[in-house]
């Protein structure tokens, strides 16, 4: 490439999307290359049947930061999202169920019939982990202070920080400290009697974690999660309008619009550095490409291990960098039904129907569903979080028979590491428990069923460069947190390579649909080149 | 009333009795109430087989204090620790040894995996630096983090400087121990697996949590801290069994002062308005005091020796939501000849450290599994001492007494297993039969045999569902969270009403660091020097 960059981002999955796009934004020539012919990661689409479209991995975008979406005017570019009244229906095999909805007064109406103490419970609940949610949503926003050699800033972000917390007021404040590294299970039994409402809501402390509600730190999860949303009890359910493809296909405009280019199927083979600094990429075709900052977008580990060379990450830090846990433990099935399914505990209200469709009834079945991965074996009765996003937006099936609906269901714990057998061949069986659990709770779905894709975490390794199959690129849990995700000491986007920065959901504040990692790291490349603490890629060497 | 005592203390556990030589040093008139015959609480030598000594609930000491035994004289008082040599996971054929002799370790981790031998150097040396940063906590009153006074959170910044003078990698492993779990920090330096499933045994004992559940990690450095002359890690024996520590700090109490009146248990902890004014015996004797110290856990102290009503509804909503759920058991066993391990048979050396069932991580964690649903482990995790083999007078000469730490055994058995009244043999069977597989000459050598089950343990000592620890050790009961977030400096919502025992900071273990803190709390917050 003749014209220096300033800044090559590796991977076109939405944190490097977002990164990019702000890079553009503030003139910065910026160029994104990605492995896959298509963009976006697990922000991603596919037509699975003629005219039928599924949420490839993610299933919804409600965590997406509200001033990305302002700041890159998404919604300009075509981003439309959909927040259907329910959020979570959650059936269970014995015919009741519980809703949670976006409303709080509804969900505690509609809890009375289940338990009065859980229904006058759910209000104050629901206030204190938006209460905790918030001051995590804060933390979020924030890049690591640097608490090795504190500047101005860092006091400052830290004064701020130490605000915010004492902001919670006094009861708040200590629950916070109190409950973060507490077991979910804990945690939600201190509000609720009722197991299935317990399980709906301790669920998003476990959700693609290699965690039980009963593991200690589930709490940290459940609020993390809450966090990057309103934060409220019930856990956002927001649909991207034509999928979350639909999604990155606005970030890249965004981007593009911004000058970025993005160039698809073309595979980063290594971080090119010379005196520790690096100084560029160069591409598995055997093109190398110059540039003031890399950007990675893809997980610490991969970064640091496969892509730089280990004589410049040095022993040390190698091997920190190969203790980052990536265990993943989600499966994702796709589904196409030829019509809605009947969920008889939904009775005649297909509302129900519209929000994520839970089958985790209770605390010990989420627990006994974990047990199995602890030992690397896919759990044989497996915590099942469906959607029907095309019962809220018509046209992911606006070119398939009528009556057609889309599933996209995420299937949890199917272990990346199995200790018989590989995925390869128990692909199909894993579709099969999964189609199991969801008969327990739709009699005759299996019958609907015209195309069914099953991606197993060995394929989220492999076609989506997902280290470990963890679509979070790394553990939510606290040992992976703030100050010290993906490492301690190297938490603020900078990696231990001069000029080598993350963005992605490795990096603070997590993983998920957020842009948070991408638009935090933005700010701090961009205050690097503007400051010129890099020196000129020309100069270098 | 007769007498008015400065300082009346609830419990002669060996916390409650720190208290009292500490507060008897500063010159109070002190008395120690204890309900049982034999002083110690959980902490106590008692002869349960004729002629056989146990320590009949802790078996081994490594915490305690060291500025404890020397401002208080504890050897002059009979303190007398010794030492156990060595940790031996028997396995099927197999085994793996180590012990003090660095050499022979790792010759013997060599003999396993040249890497983790390798790497148990390091990780050994990192322990011991991890332990020496955060060991000053032990010493610190916590901080209430919404509070205001910057006198209260002077300690912790110091402790926030010494970690920024820690190189970047021992500050990262130093978080990871605060959060992880004992079996994937352990999985960063070793791959073998009798090794791992050993040590991160330090990580459950007195949790109800498994070994690969994050928050496990912390409580194996809580039991690297301990150090026996300076020497880190060491465990060892006292002489007499641990009521031999319980009887050297009354002996020093006494010394100091305090009166201690056993088989005297209180009722009722007496208040006016808003104050605690003394206590009532169960033997209808009123005795006033100006301060009530409680070494009793803090659901015992406030929610059955208070009048009901004298705390707010919140504060005892919160005392309620403090978890207890005690998940081990003890076995103890008078033999007349030692085991005879299948895969080291004979009597040699290796009988005279800890013998620990934990062949691998898996189970470990299956072990646990049990206890999540409500029954205690089929194959339970065992720590076996066989004290008489250092300390030769707990038995009749050539005879023996064995003690066994059993985890899990969860306080709450699942309902159709009925109550622990009726699975007491059955548990006592599990852990003789679990031995048996290693060693089988066990059950022909039994000549006596005592099963606690923490029901039994709360019986017998008082601590609520059979925590050992007066509380679960679990991250989030720790620190400005113990035993309630906002009363972690040993005050209550009752004036002259203090906590001391294990619900307190820095938690449980023969460590007495909750006595002495709590004395000398009381003693500043009075204006009197400790001595």
């Amino acid at each position: 490439m003749s014209e220096r960059l300033d800044a090559v981002v590796i991977g076109a999955g939405h944190n490097a999307l977002v990164t990019a796009a702000y890079l553009g934004k503030a003139g910065l020539r910026t160029l994104v290359v990605e492995r896959r012919e298509r963009i976006g990661g697990a922000a991603d689409t596919t037509e699975l049947a003629p005219g039928a479209r599924v949420p490839t991995l993610a299933h919804t975008v409600g965590r997406l930061r509200p001033s990305v979406m302002r700041d890159l005017d998404l919604k300009g570019h075509g981003l439309s999202l959909l927040s259907p009244i329910v959020r979570v229906f959650a059936p269970s095999p014995d015919g009741s169920a519980v809703t949670l909805f976006g409303d709080v007064a509804a969900t505690a109406e509609d809890l009375r019939g289940r338990s009065a103490k859980d229904a006058d419970a759910y209000a104050g609940f629901d206030r204190q982990v938006r209460a905790l949610g918030r001051f995590l949503a804060d933390l979020g926003d924030e890049t690591p202070p640097d608490i090795q050699s504190p500047g101005f800033g860092d006091a400052l972000a830290g004064l701020k920080l130490g605000r915010t917390y004492r902001g919670l007021g006094k009861l708040d404040a200590r629950t916070l400290l109190r409950v973060l590294p507490m077991a979910v299970a804990d945690f939600v039994a201190e509000a609720f009697e009722t197991d299935a409402l317990q399980a709906a809501i301790a669920w998003r402390g476990v959700r693609y974690a290699r965690l039980g509600p009963w593991s200690g730190g589930s709490t940290a999860v459940l609020l993390v999660d809450g966090a990057g949303n309103e934060g409220d009890a019930a856990g956002e359910t927001i649909y991207a309008r034509g999928g979350p493809g639909a999604l990155a296909e606005a970030l890249a405009g965004a981007a593009r619009a911004a000058g970025v280019e993005i160039r698809t199927g073309a595979e980063v083979g290594s971080v090119t550095t010379i005196d520790g600094r690096a100084t560029g990429v160069a591409l598995a075709s055997g093109e190398t490409i110059e540039a003031r900052a890399v950007v990675s977008g893809t997980d610490a580990r991969r970064t640091l291990i496969d892509l730089v060379d280990p004589v410049t990450v040095g022993p040390s830090m190698r091997w920190r960098a190969g203790n980052i846990r990536q265990p993943g433990v989600v499966a994702k099935i796709n589904l196409v039904l030829s019509r809605t399914p009947d969920f008889p505990s939904a009775g005649d209200d297909p509302r129900r129907l519209r929000g994520r469709i839970l089958v985790a009834p209770g605390i010990d079945a989420i627990e006994r569903a974990f047990d199995a991965a602890k030992y690397g074996r896919p759990s044989e009765t497996p915590i099942v979080e469906a959607t029907i996003p095309s019962l809220v937006d018509p046209t992911l099936v606006d070119g398939a028979p009528d009556g057609t609906q889309v599933m996209s269901v995420l299937a949890q714990y199917a272990p990346r590491e199995l200790r018989e057998g590989d995925w390869d061949h128990r692909r199909e069986g894993l579709g099969d428990d999964v189609m199991r659990v969801l008969e327990s709770v739709a009699p005759g779905i299996t019958g609907l069923v015209t195309a069914r894709q099953v991606l197993t975490p060995l394929d989220l390794e492999r076609d989506y460069a997902l280290s470990g199959g963890h679509p979070l690129h790394a553990e939510p849990t606290l040992d992976s947190f703030f100050l010290w995700r993906p490492l301690f000491g190297h938490a603020r986007y900078r990696l231990p390579v001069e000029g080598l920065y993350l963005c992605g959901s490795g990096a603070h504040p997590g993983g998920g649909i957020t842009g948070g990692p991408g638009q935090n790291a933005a700010r701090e490349i961009i205050s690097d080149l503007r400051k010129r603490r890099l020196r000129p890629a020309s100069s270098a060497g | 009333m007769a007498e008015r005592y400065d300082a009346v203390i609830i419990g002669g556990g060996h916390n409650g009795l720190i208290s009292a030589a500490y507060l008897a040093r500063a010159g109070l008139k002190t008395l120690v109430l204890e309900a049982r015959y034999v002083l110690g609480g959980a902490a106590t030598t008692e002869e349960i087989v004729p002629g056989f000594r146990f320590s009949a609930f802790s078996y081994v000491v490594s915490l305690l204090r060291p500025e404890i035994i020397r401002e208080l004289r504890l050897p002059e008082h009979g303190l007398d620790i010794l030492p156990l040599d060595g940790t031996i996971p028997p396995l099927d054929d197999d085994y793996l040894w180590r012990v003090n002799d660095h050499g022979r370790t790792m010759r013997e981790l060599r003999r396993w995996s040249a890497p983790d031998a390798e790497a148990y150097e390091e990780y050994g040396q990192l322990m011991v630096d991890m332990a020496r940063f955060i060991k000053p906590i032990l010493g610190i009153v916590p901080p209430d983090p919404t509070g205001r006074d910057p006198r209260e959170f002077l300690p912790l910044a110091g402790l926030a400087r010494a970690f920024q003078q820690l190189p970047e990698r021992q500050q990262a492993v130093f978080i990871q121990l605060m959060t992880m779990s004992a079996s994937d920090f352990l999985d960063q330096w070793f791959e073998t697996d009798p090794l791992k499933a050993t040590m991160s045994a330090s990580g459950i004992i007195g949790t109800y949590l498994g070994v690969k559940s994050p928050g496990t990690a912390y409580v194996l450095l809580h039991h690297y801290m301990g150090e026996i002359d300076g020497a880190f890690r060491a465990w060892g024996i006292p002489k007499g069994g641990t009521g031999g520590v319980s009887l050297a700090i009354a002996s020093a109490a006494r010394a100091l002062g305090a009166e201690i009146r056993t088989e005297a248990p209180v009722a009722r902890i007496l208040t006016k308005g808003d104050r605690a004014t003394g206590v009532l015996l169960e033997s209808g004797e009123e005795i006033a005091a100006s301060a009530v110290l409680a070494s009793t856990d803090v659901r015992r102290t406030f929610l059955q020796l208070l009048e009901p009503g004298t705390l707010s509804a919140d504060f005892e909503a919160q005392v309620k939501r403090f978890k207890f759920r005690g998940s081990s058991g003890k076995v103890n066993l008078a033999v007349d000849r030692l085991p005879d391990f299948t895969c080291l048979p004979g009597d040699g050396e290796h009988l005279r450290g800890a013998i620990s069932f934990s062949p691998s991580v898996d189970y470990m964690e299956r072990a646990y599994d049990d206890a999540k649903y409500g029954r205690f482990s089929q194959h339970p995790y065992i720590d076996m001492i066989i004290p008489t083999l250092v300390d030769p007078t707990m038995a009749p000469p050539g005879k023996h007494v064995i003690s066994c730490f059993v985890q899990y055994a969860p306080y709450k058995l699942d309902p159709s297993l009925g109550t622990w009244d009726d699975q007491r043999e059955a548990f006592g069977d599990a852990v003789i039969d679990t031995i048996a597989e290693r060693a089988p000459n066990i059950r022909g050598i039994i000549v006596g045999r005592q099963i606690h089950t923490p029901l039994d343990i709360e019986r017998i000592t008082g601590l609520t569902e059979g925590n050992i620890f007066q509380g679960e050790l679990s991250l989030e009961q720790l620190f400005f969270s113990r035993p309630v977030p906002g009363y972690a400096r040993f005050r209550t919502p009752i004036r002259d009403l203090w906590l001391c025992g294990s619900s307190t900071h820095p938690g449980g273990g023969i460590m007495g660091a909750n006595g002495r803190l709590a004395a000398l709390e009381l003693l500043r917050s009075r204006g009197r020097k400790a001595a």
